[in-house]
């Protein structure tokens, strides 16, 4: 580059510091008269704004932890990173599911060195203390020394997180103990999980987390790839090669018909909309198939028995309107701030872990229903890595985007990322609007209240003295 | 005498593998698909599985699981502009060493470590584990029936993602 082509830049860069100093005050901009919906950049780069998430979003919010299937007997555990702390997610002796920090109350080491596992203790390796699988303290090696009432006050028991909830068998925890309640800040989002679970013949006690699990990183803010996981309005121009994917497959079938109206059936099938508290989703339809109602030539005949059965008992079960919502749609939930379920041809569930401003790291896992035919499980968790992978046809271009989208915002002088597409300016409040499936709705109901925390306005805490 | 067969044998599957990881490096994926059998099987474990030769891709999540007609859609996927991913391609280096070899009824079987380096956008990477493969006598070389590879990662957290074939 010249001199003179890297003036004029230099001098755009500087225009928005001549006029004040840093990012505005208010990082959300609604002009709601000029249908405008904006987002500073600084929410997806600056370091000081994700030191203030870190207290006000991932303090503060439900965070998801797993599945009540990955840890089915007494002493299962399995260990994870969960809003930036260490999370041991066990079942006790009792069969009670529990969860503490994974650090030794002693000199802070890690109690637990594995991914997952059973276990009857857990005995530090560094002094050798050793906690029970509910985290209290049972023993400290060669305890002479030491006062007999140590532990009088349980401090050095394992930590817990403040609170550990389940929704259908869904666990989060909150780090903080005046949280509101699970079910309540969860808000509209229970009714998609349930048209999720409700899909399995025995509901909730019929879904399970298949084993196997992706975790891969991008170097982007984690608040792209929560956009990315429901925005209709990126399918057809970033996954062309998916679509041609699905064309190639159905080639001389029935559906190939299907697949080739993708594009132009797109706006006219299902919605974007806020369901409540930052939580939000995308349904639409994909011609991938569906285990519960669409059946795909290519899947052979051998399934398609099961498929149609599937169909007529949610038909009996919910009536034709909920169970084709159930069914036939593919529904995208993002619940705030940083789960992602994506019930696309089987149900799965991204947890998207901040790691810095500008870095993520995700953990990805397929579920699947007891009991069905194992071709049907194959054929969700086929598509679990041949689209959502770090090797699939889909995510690993979505990376390329996300990363694109953060080397541009850190360089280039456009300060608001425009976010208005479809946006119902008359909506008492834009948390719960709807539009069509390639609007930006449910991105404006997630930035919505991601403003309002970020703001002091909720805290997701209840009311003093109850 | 069965001895200088065996290494005769490996040398020929080494020549075969060393052939694979040019086509790999050179970006000629079409040409890398014919190197497989009709009814082939490519395939990436699971990182997180106990016994990942043992694990099954139609119970457990895989990195890659292609039968041979998605294994063609890959290759040709790559070689498009729209697979974002590995556009521009990614410049590769495949290596292979530690070969083992031993028969297998009419087939082989062979065992390699590698590591595969990836570099795109100033960023690199390295893949680094062991391949399994089944491979079928044709003429005077080989097609691969088989090809699982275990990496000695536990997450890509290093490493991104993988959209190379390996």
């Amino acid at each position: 580059m010249t001199s003179q082509q890297a003036m004029p830049l230099e001098l755009r860069r500087d225009e928005p510091r001549a006029r004040g100093d840093g990012p505005p005050e208010r990082l959300v901009d609604v002009d709601r008269q000029r249908a405008r919906f904006r987002v500073h950049r600084s929410a997806y780069k600056s370091r000081e704004v994700f030191e203030q998430e870190k207290q006000l979003i991932f303090d503060k919010c439900w965070l998801y932890v797993g599945h009540r299937t990955e840890i089915p007997k007494a002493g299962d555990f399995v260990t994870r990173r969960i809003g930036g702390r260490d999370i041991i997610f066990a079942r006790n002796r009792k069969e009670e599911v529990v969860a503490y920090f994974n650090a030794c109350t002693h000199r802070g080491a890690a109690v637990c060195r594995e991914t997952h596992g059973n276990a009857r203790v857990f005995t530090c390796p560094y002094h050798g203390w050793t906690f029970d699988t509910a985290g209290k303290l049972v023993s400290t090696f060669m305890s002479e020394g030491y006062r007999k009432d140590l532990n009088e006050d349980r401090r050095l028991d394992l930590p817990r997180p403040a609170l550990l909830e389940h929704y259908r068998g869904f666990y989060f925890l909150n780090y903080n103990p005046r949280a509101i309640s699970l079910a309540d800040y969860l808000a509209g989002a229970k009714d998609v999980i349930d048209s999720y679970c409700d899909q399995a013949a025995d509901g909730d006690q019929g879904l399970y987390v298949v084993g196997g699990e992706h975790a891969y990183s991008i170097r982007a803010n984690y608040k792209y790839l929560a956009e990315n996981s429901y925005d209709g309005y990126h399918v057809v121009p970033t996954h062309t090669s998916y679509i041609e994917y699905l064309a190639a497959r159905a080639k001389g079938t029935a559906d190939e018909a299907v697949v080739a109206g993708t594009a132009a059936g797109f706006r006219g099938r299902g919605s974007a909309r806020g369901v409540g508290h930052g939580h939000a989703m995308l349904a639409s339809f994909v011609p991938s198939g569906r285990p519960v109602a669409h059946w795909l030539e290519v899947w052979g005949p051998k399934v398609k028995r099961e498929i149609d059965a599937n169909y007529a008992r949610l038909v009996s079960n919910y009536g034709q309107e909920r169970a084709d919502y159930l069914a036939k749609m593919q529904k995208n939930l993002v619940i705030f701030p940083n789960l992602v379920f994506n019930d696309n041809v089987g149900l799965t569930l991204r947890v998207i872990e901040p790691t810095s401003a500008g870095t993520m790291t995700v953990r990805a896992w397929g579920m699947a229903h007891k009991g069905e035919a194992p071709e049907l499980t194959a054929i969700r968790i086929d598509n679990f890595s041949n689209f959502l992978g770090p090797a699939g046809f889909g995510s690993a271009d979505d990376i390329e985007m996300l990363e694109l989208c953060q080397q541009g915002i850190e360089h280039a002088p456009t300060e608001w990322t425009e976010l208005s597409k479809g946006m119902d300016v008359n909506a008492p409040d834009l948390r719960v609007q709807e539009g069509a499936p390639d609007d930006e709705c449910q991105m404006q109901a997630y930035w919505t209240q991601w403003d309002r925390v970020m703001r002091g306005i909720d805290g997701f805490e209840r009311p003093e003295g109850k | 005498m069965s001895a200088n067969l065996t290494t005769m044998r490996r040398l020929d599957v080494e020549d075969f593998l060393f052939h694979e990881a040019e086509l790999l490096d050179n970006w000629k994926l079409p040409e890398w698909t014919q190197l497989y059998t009709q009814d082939a099987h490519y395939e990436i474990a699971p990182l997180s599985a106990d016994d990942p030769l043992a694990a099954d891709p139609d119970k457990s999540i895989f990195i890659v699981a292609d039968d041979h007609e998605r294994l063609h859609l890959r290759a040709n996927r790559l070689m498009n502009k729209s697979a974002h991913c590995e556009y521009p391609h990614s410049k590769t280096r495949h290596l292979i060493s530690n070969v083992r070899v031993c028969e297998d009824g009419q087939n082989l079987r062979a065992k390699a470590n590698f590591v595969t380096y990836r570099t795109k956008g100033g960023h690199t990477a390295s893949y680094m584990g062991e391949a399994h493969y089944l491979l079928q006598p044709e003429g005077d070389g080989f097609k691969i029936k088989h090809k699982r590879c275990v990496l000695d990662l536990d997450t890509l957290h290093d490493q991104g993602r993988l959209t190379i074939i390996l």
